[in-house]
Parts: C-alpha cells; sequence; structure tokens
C-alpha cells in the first residue's frame, strides 16, 4: 500500500533552489534512508512533507490525500511524527510533561501509563522529572525520538535522529525505531552514519543537490557511480 | 479532560497547607486591621491579579506584552460608562461587559499579532496600549481628558472582597488551566517550541489566541472594580503605560511563569512602594529605588522570589522568553558548547 506519494516537488529559497523537482514513493511498513552530501536538500524536503515549509510546486499525497498547504498540526493529526536535526524539546518542561505534550491531543487517558513506558525503554527513569533542558546532546535525541514513540504514529520522520550520539544511548534509539517498525510504520530516515542507515534500511533515496540521484537497495547505490560522484566528487578514481 | 499531578503527595499536601493558611488571612484580613490596611490589601490583591494576567501570555505563553493596560483600562471604561446616570447598570453586571470586549479585542488584535515573534509583538502590543489611550482621550463618550466620575461607594470591605474574590477566581481559572489540564502542556509547549508543538498535532495559531484572550478578561474585570474603586477615572489613571510596567517588573521580581510568582512580586513591590511613599513622599526616587531591586533580583535570583520558597521547582523560563526578544538566540543555542562538554563527560562517565 502507498503510503506517501511526492511527485515533482519544488521549493527555492531566494535563488537557490534547495529542492528542484523531486519524485518518488513509500509504502506501508518501509524504512527509507535519506542520503546525500550536506545542503543536498534533505531536511527541506523532511520541512515540506511536514507542513513546517510550503512547496513552491508538486503533490504531496499522504493516503491518497493532497497535503500540500495543509498547517502542521493538521499533517501531525493524520499520523505524522517527526524528530528535528536540531532537536527542538520543550525545554522548561519536565522529561515526563515533554512526553505528555506529545500526545495533548490523542490518546490522553492512557499518557501518563505510556509516559512511563517511554521513559524505561530510552532508560530515562532517573530523569523523569528534570526538565528537558539539563539534558545531554545525546539524551535530546531520545526524548525526541520519546515523543514519536507516544505519538503512535502512521509515517515518522528522523532527521539524523543518532548523529553525534554515544554508541550506548544509539542502541537504545535503535531499539526504539525497530519498535516502530514492528508496528508497521513507514518511517524515513535522514543519516549519514552508513553502516547504521545499511542495518535499518530497507531502501535507500540518495539526493544531490535538490535532486533524487539514485534509488534502490543500499548495495545498489553505494556502488552507483553517479552517487560516488556526488560523495567523493573529483577525488574518484 | 482530566488533569495530571506530577508532583510528590508531600509537596501536594504542604501546598494544599499552604493556600489553606493564605485564603484564611485573605478572608479575615479586614476583620482585624483598620481601613488603611484595607485598602493596602485590596491593592495587593489588584496587582496581584494584574501581575497574573500578564504572567499568563507572557511566562505561560512566551509572548511580550507591553499592551496590557489596554484590557485594564477597556474594564474601567465600561463600567464607568455604563454606570452613568443614563444607562445605570448595576456595577457587577458591568463587570462582564468590559470582560466580554477585552477578550474579544484580544482575539482580534491577537490573530495578526501572535503571529509576530519576540520584540516584534511586543512593540505591536504597545502600540495597541497607545492606540486604545488616544482613542479614549478623542471619543465622546469616555469623557475626553476630563474623564468620568462613577457613583462613589465608601466601603472599604466592599471593594475588598470583589477584588479578592475576582483575583482568586483568576488564580483558581488559572491554576485549573494551565497547570491541570490539557490547555496547559498545549501552551507551554508553544511557549518552549512552537514548530514541535505543532508537530505534536497542537493548533498552536489557536492555543497563543486562547492564551491571549485568558490573559486579556483578567485585567478588564478588576480594571473595572478599581474604576468604581477610584470613583474618578480618566485615560492618564487607567491607560497609563506604568500599569504594564509594574505588572512586568512584579512578575519577574515573584518569578515568570510560576503561579504564585505573580502574586508574591506584586505583594513585595506594593507594599513596598506604599511604604515607600508614606515614608519619602511621592517622588522620582522611588523608580530608582524598584530598578536596583529589580537589578539584584535578576543577578541573584533569575527565577524570582518564588525561588526562595521552600520546595520550589526550579524553573527559569526567563531565558526562553527574553532569548525570544533578543532575535531568537535561545538559552538552547548559547548553552551548545556546555552542552557538548557536559556530554562528553556523561559519556565519559
Amino acid at each position: 500500500m502507498t503510503v506517501l506519494e511526492v511527485k515533482a516537488l519544488r521549493r527555492a529559497f531566494g535563488g537557490l533552489v534547495a529542492v528542484q523537482g523531486i519524485d518518488f514513493t513509500i509504502h506501508a511498513g518501509e524504512v527509507v534512508g535519506f542520503i546525500g552530501p550536506n545542503g543536498s536538500g534533505k531536511s527541506t524536503l523532511f520541512n515540506l512533507l511536514t507542513g513546517v515549509l510550503k512547496p513552491d510546486s508538486g503533490t504531496i499525497r499522504l493516503f491518497g490525500e493532497d497535503i500540500v498547504g495543509r498547517p502542521t498540526h493538521v499533517i501531525a493529526r493524520i499520523g505524522v511524527a517527526r524528530t528535528f536535526q536540531i532537536p527542538m524539546l520543550f525545554w522548561n518542561m519536565t522529561l515526563f510533561e515533554n512526553l505528555l505534550a506529545a500526545t495533548v491531543e490523542d490518546h490522553w487517558e492512557t499518557a501518563q501509563s505510556r509516559a512511563q513506558q517511554v521513559l524505561e525503554l530510552l532508560e530515562l527513569q532517573h530523569m523523569t522529572h528534570h526538565q528537558a533542558r539539563d539534558l545531554s546532546g545525546g539524551q535530546q535525541r531520545l526524548l525526541e525520538m520519546g515523543r514519536v514513540l507516544m505519538r503512535d504514529p502512521k509515517v515518522v520522520f528522523l532527521d539524523e535522529v543518532a548523529a553525534g550520539v554515544h554508541p550506548r544511548l544509539r542502541e537504545i534509539i535503535l531499539v526504539a525505531i525497530r519498535r516502530l517498525r514492528e508496528q508497521g510504520v513507514s518511517i524515513c530516515v535522514i543519516e549519514h552514519d552508513m553502516e547504521l542507515t545499511q542495518s535499518i534500511c530497507d531502501r535507500m533515496i540518495v539526493m544531490d543537490t535538490g535532486k533524487v540521484i539514485a534509488e534502490g537497495s543500499f548495495d545498489a547505490v553505494t556502488s552507483d557511480p553517479t552517487v560516488m560522484k556526488a560523495y567523493l566528487g573529483d577525488m574518484m578514481p | 479532560m482530566s488533569g495530571f499531578s506530577v508532583d510528590s503527595p508531600g509537596r501536594r499536601i504542604s501546598n494544599k497547607v499552604a493556600v489553606l493558611i493564605l485564603a484564611v488571612v485573605c478572608l479575615s484580613l479586614p476583620f482585624w486591621v483598620g481601613p488603611y490596611w484595607t485598602r493596602i490589601g485590596t491593592g495587593i490583591i489588584m496587582w496581584a491579579g494584574l501581575a497574573l494576567s500578564w504572567n499568563v501570555i507572557c511566562g505561560y505563553a512566551g509572548y511580550i506584552s507591553f499592551g496590557h493596560v489596554a484590557f485594564f483600562g477597556i474594564g474601567a471604561y465600561s463600567t464607568a460608562i455604563l454606570m452613568q446616570p443614563e444607562y445605570d447598570w448595576n456595577f457587577f453586571a458591568t463587570l462582564p461587559v468590559g470582560a466580554l470586549i477585552a477578550g474579544g479585542l484580544a482575539a482580534i488584535v491577537g490573530w495578526p499579532v501572535l503571529k509576530l515573534r519576540g520584540a516584534y509583538f511586543a512593540i505591536g502590543t504597545w502600540a495597541l496600549g497607545e492606540a486604545i489611550r488616544e482613542f479614549a482621550t478623542v471619543v465622546p463618550f469616555t469623557g475626553g481628558s476630563y474623564g468620568l466620575s462613577l457613583p462613589p461607594n465608601t466601603s472599604s470591605a466592599f471593594f475588598y472582597f470583589t477584588m479578592l474574590g475576582a483575583t482568586a477566581a483568576a488564580y483558581l481559572v488559572c491554576y485549573v488551566l494551565l497547570e491541570r489540564s490539557r490547555f496547559g502542556y498545549r501552551v507551554k509547549a508553544v511557549r518552549d517550541s512552537e514548530i514541535a508543538a505543532r508537530m505534536q498535532g497542537i493548533n498552536a495559531d489557536r492555543v497563543k489566541i486562547q492564551a491571549f484572550v485568558l490573559s486579556a478578561v483578567i485585567p478588564a474585570v478588576l480594571g473595572g472594580i478599581n474604576a468604581y474603586w477610584i470613583t474618578f477615572i480618566n485615560p492618564e489613571s487607567v491607560l497609563n503605560t506604568i500599569f504594564t510596567d509594574q505588572m512586568v517588573v512584579m512578575v519577574l521580581l515573584g518569578g515568570l511563569g510560576t503561579l504564585w510568582g505573580p502574586a508574591l512580586g506584586a505583594a513585595v513591590l506594593y507594599f513596598l512602594s506604599q511604604q515607600f511613599s508614606a515614608y519619602f513622599g511621592d517622588n522620582t526616587w522611588y523608580l530608582v529605588f524598584i530598578g536596583i531591586l529589580v537589578m539584584i533580583v535578576v543577578l541573584v535570583l533569575p527565577n524570582g522570589l518564588v525561588s526562595v520558597l521552600p520546595g520550589a521547582r526550579k524553573r527559569g523560563v526567563l531565558n526562553q522568553v527574553i532569548g525570544g526578544v533578543v532575535g531568537g538566540v535561545s538559552h538552547k543555542a548559547r548553552n551548545a558548547d556546555t552542552r557538548t562538554l557536559k556530554e562528553a563527560h556523561h559519556d565519559r562517565a
């Protein structure tokens, strides 16, 4: 089943075309890795898909429904959750409150017990009543992941969720991603760590200068000459 | 809609005892002090309510309003106009009218202005305050700069208890809405990170307008009571920007984003200002004294006086709010370096 269908998506910032006519499809229960050099338009793409930015043209169909121009909160309520490249937590709220706030628009009745479970899964119980701003960088990413788990989403966008994270915490993030996957959630991941991408992604979409330059299995795209050129440039033998 | 308590049971009991003692003191005050102290008490209670209202939009929603006096003035004029001999409304019936007009104006103005962030919102609301004052000065039904007189009522106990009822109700409503319901989570989430809040399905535009309306209704009611209390109003007395300034100072002094901070700040500042003018007369040295006091509090107790109370939770919304005003430098960005260090330390441990 097609969950997300993107066609001819374009967005420019002044003279810079960050996303130039992208097409791709995400199926139910799929984990898709988005890779590409910095500035290739991955985060802009995620911002377009979640309504944080509006596209200049193109269509985004989520469960068959065109969501272009819909506000972020409406898209979120369809079942979309995400993490941010630079964590955006509710800094002055406790970890517990952060998780409750994630579920304030649905499933509120069971929020408390689920928040406890999520804190256990993330091994953050000892920080339950600390403010989010007391967290380390790695723990901040864990809490962003926790909010996603609280949402009970259908589609998830993870923007460098394991970047700069200690291996032990990264392992916890991977457990969380696998849990989502078991629940049949479609997951889109931006990640620079190839090892991690390889271990969790069913399929890869490679971007460069705002375009999709390759698509397919990890092995297929990493041996693709276009991809190697995008990453290595003139260093190519 | 159910509320969640994340406090320990011990803390909740001590809170209840503190509220009970406060309630007994407030309810019995006019019976064991004279009219002078009853008037001081009325003033403290009014300012506690005004500071609370400013705290709702700033401490909870993260928007610095420099035009809050507009809502106070609207309430004052609504009551004054409707109590003129040609209309002759009952005093209590005039209060909801002022609240309705102030709330409606907040919703209409809030729609565009709450899309602005930081200093731009502050300037927008400041302009609103000035506009309402100019409006009250030029239109005929406000009496212009001459003002309006209200029928006198000399019972200081009447005003004390009316003010107490209004402020207590405001505190109760704010406590339930902001600390014990989903609405509070929405407001605080939007304050801390609007994009992240939207990503959780929260309709940030609506939440911000709701918070602004809540923070506008409270000063309108208090303004109406105050107008009847002082029996004569004009733009200088009820639409003076000094009112907004004093709300700001009281909240910062008491503790931004906390429920009891504004009341504490109001009590301390109002009491000190009355004592100051009693001993030194009405002069501008008072402002110097206030300035020094605020500097000391911001430097030594950035979370306000409320942070020295036993069992106070460490908060500190100040960085978040002020950070928004000075161009979006959140405390997070400023702490980025220390965070990396902290993380490294954590990882080593």
